[in-house]
């Protein structure tokens, strides 16, 4: 599973806002060139991007590897006709591209969520998002990282739970119930002792963050972003 | 760390409960899509319970706070929380073939919201009539395939019918299964909206 590693890549070094940047510049490129060309080129900015965060190719396509059937069915559907001569292969050229395109997209965004923490996206958001709306927002991402693993704990004890008493013999429409309200039932039981102890603990709109801010490191990976948008008017 | 010299600016108690329970739904909903269902209708395709998050949290937090649990959701998967389906993360996603569903998942709740709850106040779920309550998942339903079948067709660059087989008539089924769901924890007593 990929996510987030402390660690001393280039890429961890980078203002979070300049890696929000690169992606949001390498995305809008690749919808203008999804052509061979185009994607050659791009190919290598993302074995640039997964190097400077020290991630392995082969380690995104496992993170992502649910994606392949979905990009593999678009391909097939485009692929087969029905009827002679059954094979079209011009039909398929599009969804073929369109298909690589996507990897390099998850690629380049597995570099960021590798190297960037919560609080650092926290501070993104609320830099991108000025006044309250940025931070409620910037709490509740917060949270949403803080309580992801415990609520996953949850659910995993609730189907244990299940198992042992055979419930996984249900019908699916029983186990989605139980397991649903279960779940529910300990999330909001979660939320209210943590309001109850964020209220009593002076829960303020202005939160202490980590200062984020550009450094020389940041101009190249800047310029990069620039030259990707700028690719687009070419 | 940054310091700042204004005066601390509490956050009111009905803002605190709702933020954080939104927080949770939303985190939730990121732990369903680690749980997978062996699907009734077609064994191939295993049911994961994400979409009953979208129902449960129009359902449960009405249309504001419910879509914000969703846009917590969509916001914390593109910086990095694995939450979405096969827990996996990052803006890709957005940008993918799925970001339709993504993107749909907030507007989805906050019309289940809309549909349960009306406009002023919130009710009580377990108050609301049965037709409202799937009238309310169906149209939630509508608007999440909708959007995802547009965006997998325009995204792949493949024809119509292709988009619809490949991205909506396989799981439009299994949504069936999650509105039954839905619908036995809202009557069940287990769950207290307030």
């Amino acid at each position: 599973m990929l996510g987030y590693e402390p660690g001393d890549s280039l890429a961890h070094h980078l203002d979070p806002r300049t890696k929000l940047a690169v992606q949001l510049a390498f995305a809008v490129a690749a919808f203008a060139h999804t052509d061979p060309r185009g994607l050659a080129v791009l190919t290598g900015v993302t074995a640039l991007a997964l190097a400077s965060a020290r991630l392995s190719p082969v380690s995104v396509l496992w993170g992502y590897r649910f994606l392949l059937p979905l990009l593999a069915a678009a391909v097939l559907f485009e692929l087969v006709t029905l009827g002679p001569p059954w094979l079209d292969p011009a039909a398929a050229v599009d969804p073929l591209l369109a298909s690589y395109r996507t990897l390099l997209i998850v690629g380049v965004a597995a570099g960021y969520v590798r190297t960037t923490a919560a609080r650092e996206s926290r501070a993104a958001v609320q830099w991108a998002i000025p006044g309250k709306p940025g931070r409620l927002l910037g709490a509740g991402v917060g949270l949403v990282f803080r309580f992801l693993p415990l609520l996953r704990r949850d659910l995993a004890a609730i189907r244990d739970a299940e198992r042992a008493r055979l419930g996984d013999e249900r019908p699916t429409r029983e186990r989605l119930r139980t397991v649903g309200a279960a779940g529910l039932r300990r999330a909001f039981a979660r939320a209210d002792r943590l309001a109850m102890a964020l209220t009593a603990r002076c829960f303020s709109w202005n939160a202490t963050l980590p200062r984020i801010r550009l450094r020389a490191v940041d101009a190249p990976a800047l310029a990069l972003a620039a030259a990707l948008l700028a690719s687009v008017f070419v | 760390m940054s310091t700042a010299t204004d005066s601390v600016d509490l956050v009111g108690d009905e803002v605190a409960v709702n933020l954080v329970r939104a927080a949770l739904v939303a985190a939730l909903m990121g732990a369903f899509a680690f749980v997978s269902f062996p699907n009734p209708l077609n064994p191939a395709v295993p049911v994961t319970a994400q979409v009953l998050g979208v129902f449960l949290a129009g359902i449960y937090l009405g249309p504001a706070w419910g879509g914000f649990a969703m846009l917590l959701y969509v916001l914390a998967g593109a910086l990095g929380a694995p939450v979405f389906s096969g827990a996996s993360a990052g803006l890709g996603e957005i940008f993918g073939p799925t970001g339709g569903y993504l993107v749909s998942y907030p507007f989805a709740a906050a019309l289940i919201g809309a549909v349960v709850h009306g406009v002023d106040g919130l009710v009580d779920p377990e108050g609301v009539s049965f037709p409202r309550l799937v009238g309310a998942m169906t149209a939630g339903t509508v608007v999440i395939y909708a959007l995802g079948i547009a965006v997998y067709w325009y995204y792949l660059d493949t024809s119509l019918v292709a988009a619809i087989v490949g991205a909506g008539l396989a799981f439009v089924p299994a949504e069936a299964v999650k509105m039954a769901a839905a619908v036995g924890i809202v009557r069940s007593d287990e769950v207290q909206a307030t």
